[in-house]
């Protein structure tokens, strides 16, 4: 297989190489290294990265709450097994991403102006920068309720965040910056570890997997649940994201069965993460979780170590702070791809900030402006961070139905078009994710405006 | 393809360097394009793909869940606005 990859560039006249294809080049040829010599832990390791980083980026803060939230309030069933099945869903979507990105060597937002028009790239575009702009927010809440719990203020979270940022960027190579969030991902494994603290009852966690009993409450309410949680799993950035980091990674077709192991086990260590931040709240199911709001004050972690002890609250504020930060990292990059591919600039990890100018001003400057937010005095910070996942879900449809599109285009994909299979389950997810949130979104409209009764 | 000269090598402008030494470095850089697919060049990749041709049913739907959509999350922001109060 390398070999073909090899001697396909073979024959090219005289490419005029830049700094970001020497930089692509070298990471290759460790790829083409290490499948030559049938390395194939080597391969995997080489290869892994951004459907870890999708998956891990998207167990963000609000996503967290939003899990311990839902066991607080209703307990295990129901929701273990929900979990996996949007991670499935996700696993679905995020694969089209990786393979488009492998085959094309182009992101999303290009792909999108480029083939299906300028109008909607920029419609892309601009609900991706919308929800970005929301959730990016509500990562610095999260860094700050995180905080809070070691009594540090909003001043530190604002600084934590753009240090890494600035920090992250500053080796001018795709893989430098995948490794070092990669490596920061992996401690989303905090939420698990908090999990086992709360000494689940290991049966009712096993029981809960028949999908009951169905959460109770009024119908809005249960709206709001699936939008919040489906918007917890799938959302617009990740598919910039991934198909984008594909890309800039310098994957290529010969990469997509690697590329699908790598999105499965994010989709796999997503989940489970997921569920322990379930179990963790679950914990306060009977010591008036209901009544917790996640982001007021120090909120959950407060109160698990009232109930679990003081490990158990420590640990969930660190998963807190680094679910936090390792999604500013992504969403910030995912902005950034966007920007470059919608402008037709240099957009790569690989380019020098001099080359790249607006890709690296769109990552700081995006995570600067939402920074700002959450130090203004009064700002509404729970209620933006509690609807950042609600309209990411309302907003999804587009850019799935576009996703699915590129992924059946022929003239760009060839032979690695969407299977029948692949196409049923996409159109499913599309259907299943713009009716939850399209039936919370118009029934909330209702009632506010008073046409319905609550 | 970049020569020697384009590599920072200390050696490049040296009169008196045989082609044995050299050699290494060209063939690093060569090899170093071998490992990218031919589409895989910013080169390539700086070229816009061709725009497809949509069916009118295509672009009828698309613009229909576009309106669909927008209306919806004015409907979210509404009430979030509303929340606020």
């Amino acid at each position: 297989m390398a070999a073909t990859e090899a001697s396909t560039a073979a024959g090219l006249a005289g490419p005029q190489l830049t700094g970001e294809d020497t930089a692509r080049s070298l990471d290759r040829s460790r790829v083409h290294d290490a499948r030559r010599q049938s390395k194939r832990w080597r391969l995997l390791w080489l290869l892994v990265g951004p459907g870890i980083l999708a998956m891990l980026g998207e167990n963000d803060g609000p996503s967290m709450i939003a899990y311990a939230s839902d066991g607080a309030q209703y307990g295990l069933g129901f929701f273990v097994p929900f979990i996996p099945l949007l991670f499935a869903m996700a696993y679905v979507c995020q694969e089209m991403c990786m393979r488009i990105g492998a085959v094309t060597h182009r992101g999303y937002g290009e792909l999108v102006l480029q083939r299906v028009g300028p109008v909607w790239g920029w419609f892309a575009a601009g609900d991706l920068t919308l929800t970005n702009l929301v959730t990016l927010v509500a990562e610095f809440v999260s860094i700050r309720v995180g905080l809070a719990y070691f009594h540090l203020g909003a001043g530190v979270a604002v600084a934590l965040g753009l240090v890494l940022v600035v920090f992250t960027l500053s080796g001018g190579r795709y893989w430098r910056w995948e490794r070092i969030v990669l490596g920061m991902a992996l401690f989303n494994g905090l939420f698990l570890l908090a999990a086992i603290l709360v000494k689940p009852d290991v049966g009712a966690v096993a029981r809960s997997f028949d999908f009951s009993p169905f959460p109770g409450g009024s119908f809005n309410t249960l709206l709001l649940l699936l939008a919040s949680t489906i918007g917890a799993t799938v959302t617009p950035w990740m598919i910039f994201f991934q198909q984008s980091a594909s890309a800039d990674k310098g994957m290529t077709p010969h990469d997509i069965k690697h590329g699908r192991y790598d999105t499965a086990v994010g989709a796999v260590l997503a989940a489970v993460f997921g569920i322990g931040a379930l179990i963790a709240g679950a914990a306060l199911l009977t010591h008036g979780g209901s009544g917790i709001q996640g982001f007021a004050g120090a909120g959950f972690p407060e109160a698990l170590r009232h109930v679990a002890g003081g490990a158990a609250g420590a640990v969930f504020a660190l998963g807190l702070i680094e679910a936090g930060a390792v999604a500013i990292l992504t969403i910030s990059a995912s902005t950034a791809y966007a920007a470059g591919e919608c402008v037709g600039v240099s957009h790569s990890f690989n380019s020098s900030p001099r080359s790249a100018a607006l890709f690296y001003a769109a990552n700081i400057g995006v995570a600067l402006l939402a920074a700002t937010v959450i130090l203004i005095p009064g700002a509404p910070l729970l209620s933006i961070a509690l609807n950042a996942n609600v309209l990411a879900t309302v907003l999804l449809p587009v850019s799935l139905v576009l996703m699915v599109m590129l992924a059946n285009d022929k003239g760009l994909m060839g032979p690695w078009v969407n299977k029948r299979s692949t196409n049923v389950i996409g159109i499913a997810v599309i259907a299943f994710v713009g009716l939850c949130g399209a039936a919370y979104g118009i029934d909330s409209f209702l009632q506010t405006v008073h046409i319905i009764g609550s | 393809m970049r020569t020697v000269a384009h590599l920072g090598n200390g050696a490049k402008q040296t009169p008196g360097l045989s082609e044995q030494e050299l050699a290494p470095r060209e063939l690093f850089d060569e090899e170093l394009i071998m490992y990218l697919e031919r589409d895989q060049f910013v080169a390539a990749t700086s070229q816009p793909v061709q725009r497809a041709a949509l069916s009118a049913r295509a672009t009828v739907g698309l613009w229909a869940l576009r309106v669909f959509v927008v209306l919806v999350s004015l409907m979210v922001i509404y009430t979030f606005i509303d929340q606020l109060h």
